[in-house]
């Protein structure tokens, strides 16, 4: 086993602990299992992408690299707006789907039910628009910068690395020393508790969906850049998505992030010691245990 | 006209081996309230179990058994059966969305095997040659149709009236009692998991057998059959013909399966050839965008019970987060 | 002058399920500054009529009043935007933020430059949430929560107050303690609305009285006449006291 191994159960660990961040805060407020997730990570990255595309079309000073990155003022600029976008989707999807069903005191299980639906519609469409074929933001080649221990990483790896802790530190400042933080624990805890003292349960319901729509976008981007843009890219990444959220402990974000580094790293293991192709059981092995052993995972309050 | 009858049989074959496995869930879902997001991991064990059982020898995998198609049929429904209780016993407990997840992840893990270990399973290449009932007719598509028609509606028919058998046995009321009333039924003593545990194991099993049957009907199995996209048909299948009831278990699959071979005939009319693939999600699509409507506007299926399902579906508005089992327990 | 009573209900039906309406019809007036006590057997409907006015139980049909405007369908967090404040019985403060927080969540509605005031006003009502205002409101005791629980209500300045047996669970002392208070603060003006099991302390505090009965009005009176009457007693408690022997000492 190499130290490379740390760099890309970082990167890839930032990138599940990201989604996770938007699973664990979807599920500790609206209070069931979002199946579709991975696709709005998947939807985030193919808006990003047509943006892009858009963007360049447009200009094309705005692809040209900014060194020493492989990509050029379009994928940031199509990133704010795909993160619109995404918002705007998820926002779509609660207003015609879980809306409807949560105002008829529906199930939990009949909410997954049609989270499941939503997310083979949403990931079929991307298909039938896109197609299966792999798509890639920029067809710039990275050279890895020698960090040092025998570790190697491209500076967009880095970049990307950065941008996740700088996004984990805002939303939790965010969660800790804002108003809008304090409702969305509150409702949280207790959405009736929540309407009495005078927060608006929906506002912060809809806050809730984009605020993880965005976070989904940026994931969705990042593994883009990092790796390739597919339909099926949510999908491959939702186990790890749950599993990073329910051991981190539902509804703390510095717990997912650091569950998703940890389902990175041990990814990395994985694939370094039985093979590229075994990466999904890694998840999946996580979860079982920590559903049998812990299921309040690791930062989370006990049921 | 032969030619339409044969496409006829075979498409009422295989709506059937849809039938077997939403009659499964429903044993699950239905008598359980157990929401297993991993139907597809258990039709491929009792497909690929089958087929390697049945199955001359192969070059590169294990194989060669060449036993009889019922005894392949009987060891997928077996195995299948075990596996869903190797399951159920880890994550039965757990509640019902994280039993969702638990059983996605299964499929999942059950699709990465099936995928990776080639020496077993052939990998993504598959299982070919697997022996088909009645081969010996092969020649004639009519025949041939029929024949594997008869054989279906009788395990349908079989497995119907043994269900129907099951619910209104003791070991049945048993289970009624649990689901509509726990507390009362643990009071009398009964071990509401043991029970869950059991109906969950028969439903895998009959899965299990479907999938068997399906491997020998088309005679070729892939782990690309089991993908998340088939656990989805089933659900919709149940749900549309109605969840809880096991007619509308097989009325879903015939409606649906219907449904997917018309928009699948549809497509390829429409579309040129270089674009069927991509054509083919649209089928998803549609097929996704049904399941959530009739989840919305009719949610008990045509054939549902609307008592079964509006303990799920809940009633009065003014709920922000759906109600939790905790609180429909309390107001129910 | 007359204004608009502070609190109305009109032939008021509602209930969790639309098939089984627990409150049955109740005609409620509240005039502004009283202090009116429900008051009533297990299951009568006490909680669920106080917690149909806050907007946490489906109306079926009839109407709610404040201060003359319709409120019926208006929801939870509309009513105490318009000074309606509620308290109810279990699970009322937020258990995983702190003291200091779930007084910030309340003032949250106030106008920016108000509530750090009306905060520090809190705390210095009730000094012992002021001790440590940090700490994480689930490591409470019964009588804190209770405490934070009224604090949190009254951080808004509410006209109308409605608390839901906040002595359950509490010492008598505190009961006592906390009663007291209450009618401190209804003698600044708060419309209070309480229910409560204990007739005795409730009684010896409050203006009114109304006694609820499976969902109906089945009684009212001034709190002082009713501490003697014989009628409580027998809508409440049956055949374990005889007619003549008054139920509570008058204040």
């Amino acid at each position: 086993m190499t130290a490379q191994i740390l760099i890309d159960g970082l990167i890839a660990g930032s990138m599940i602990g990201l989604g996770a961040i938007g699973v664990t805060l979807t599920y500790s407020i609206l209070r069931f299992a979002n199946f579709a997730h991975g696709d709005m990570i998947s939807w985030g990255a193919y808006f990003a992408y047509a943006a892009s595309a858009l963007l360049g079309l447009a200009s094309t000073s705005l692809t040209t690299p900014i060194a020493p990155f492989s990509f050029g003022w379009s994928l940031p600029l199509a990133t704010v707006v795909a993160v619109v976008l995404t918002a705007a989707l998820a926002l779509l999807v609660d207003a015609v789907l879980f809306g409807p069903l949560r105002a008829r005191r529906s199930a939990v299980i009949i909410l997954v039910m049609a989270s499941f639906g939503a997310a083979l519609t949403l990931r079929s469409l991307l298909e039938f628009i896109f197609t299966a074929q792999p798509a890639y933001f920029t067809d710039e080649l990275q050279i890895a910068i020698r960090l040092g221990g025998g570790m190697r990483a491209t500076p967009d790896q880095l970049l990307t690395l950065a941008l996740a802790v700088v996004v984990v530190t805002a939303v939790h400042l965010m969660l800790t020393r804002t108003a809008i933080g304090r409702s969305m624990r509150a409702v949280s805890e207790n959405p009736q508790l929540s309407g009495v003292v005078g927060i608006d349960v929906r506002s912060v319901v809809r806050i809730v969906w984009v605020l993880g729509a965005a976070l989904a976008c940026v994931a969705g981007v990042m593994a883009g850049l990092l790796v390739q843009i597919r339909p099926q890219m949510g999908l491959d990444l939702l186990l790890p998505l749950f599993a990073a959220a329910i051991l981190g402990g539902i509804g703390s974000v510095p717990g997912a992030m650091i569950a998703g580094l940890i389902v990175g790293l041990a990814e990395a293991v994985a694939v370094q010691t039985i093979g590229a192709e075994w990466r999904a059981s890694v998840a999946f092995l996580i979860l079982v245990a920590i559903l049998i052993l812990r299921p309040q995972g690791l930062f989370g309050r006990a049921a | 006209m032969l030619d339409l009858f044969a496409y006829g049989a075979f498409f009422l074959t295989m709506a059937l081996t849809y039938a077997t496995i939403c009659l499964g869930l429903n044993v699950q879902w239905g008598q359980t309230g157990l929401f297993n997001v991993g139907v597809a991991g258990f039709v491929a064990i009792g497909g690929y179990v089958s087929a390697l059982l049945t199955t001359p020898e192969a070059a590169d995998r294990v194989g060669g058994f060449g036993l009889p198609i019922f005894v392949g049929w009987a060891g997928g429904a077996l195995a299948a059966g075990l596996a869903t209780f190797f399951v159920g016993a880890i994550t039965i407990r757990l509640r019902s969305d994280y039993l969702a997840i638990a059983t996605f992840g299964v499929a999942v893990a059950i699709h990465l095997c099936v995928l990776n270990l080639e020496g077993l399973t052939g990998g993504p290449f598959g299982i070919g040659f697997i022996p088909r009932p009645f081969a010996s007719t092969a020649g004639d598509p009519s025949v041939f149709g029929a024949l594997n028609l008869v054989v279906m509606v009788l395990v349908v028919g079989l497995l119907y009236l043994f269900l129907e058998r099951l619910v209104r046995s003791p070991w049945g009321r048993v289970l009624r009692a649990i689901r509509e009333d726990e507390p009362a039924a643990l009071a009398l003593g009964k071990n509401a998991v043991r029970y869950r545990l059991e109906a969950f194991a028969i439903g895998g099993a009959i899965m299990g057998l479907a999938g068997a049957a399906q491997a020998h009907f088309i005679g070729f199995i892939a782990p690309d059959n089991y993908m998340p996209t088939l656990t989805f048909q089933v659900w919709a299948m149940l749900i549309v013909g109605g969840s809880g009831n096991n007619r509308g278990a097989i009325l879903g699959a015939i409606v649906v399966w219907g449904l997917w071979a018309v928009s699948a005939g549809l497509v390829s009319a429409v579309f040129p050839p270089e674009q069927q693939a991509r054509a083919a999600a649209l089928q998803i699509v549609l097929i996704g965008a049904s399941l959530c409507a009739i989840l919305l506007l009719r949610p008990r299926g045509i054939l549902g019970e609307v008592s079964m399902v509006s303990r799920h579906l809940g009633a009065s508005p003014t709920q922000i987060a759906p109600a939790t089992e905790r609180q429909n327990a309390e107001q129910a | 002058m007359t204004r608009a009573p502070a609190l109305t209900t009109s032939a008021l039906v509602s209930g969790y399920d639309r098939d089984l309406p627990i409150i049955r019809g109740v005609d409620l007036k509240v005039s502004e500054g009283e202090f009116v006590v429900l008051l009533g057997p297990n299951g009568a409907g006490k909680s669920t009529l106080v917690k149909t006015i806050a907007g946490l139980v489906p109306v079926h049909s009839g109407s709610v009043a404040l201060r003359g405007e319709d409120i019926t369908a208006a929801p939870a967090h509309w009513k105490v935007r318009h000074g309606l404040a509620f308290v109810p019985q279990t699970e009322n403060i937020f258990g995983t933020l702190t003291i200091h927080e779930n007084l910030q969540i309340a003032a949250n509605i106030l106008p920016k430059d108000g509530r750090a005031g009306r905060i520090a006003a809190q705390y210095a009502m009730f000094p012992d949430l002021g001790l440590r205002p940090g700490q994480r409101a689930g490591a409470l005791s019964g009588g804190q929560r209770q405490m934070l629980a009224v604090a949190r209500a009254l951080v808004v300045q509410p006209s109308v107050l409605i608390l839901d047996e906040p002595s359950a669970g509490l010492s008598p002392k505190i009961v006592g303690e906390v009663f007291q208070r209450l009618k401190a603060i209804n003698s600044t003006g708060v419309t209070i609305v309480l229910v409560e099991q204990n007739v005795r302390a409730a009684l010896a505090v409050a203006d009114r009285a109304i006694i609820l009965v499976e969902g109906k009005v089945a009684h009212e009176g001034e709190a002082a006449t009713l501490a003697g009457d014989p009628i409580v007693a027998e809508l409440y408690l049956g055949a374990r006291h005889s007619a003549a022997t008054p139920v509570v000492s008058a204040p």
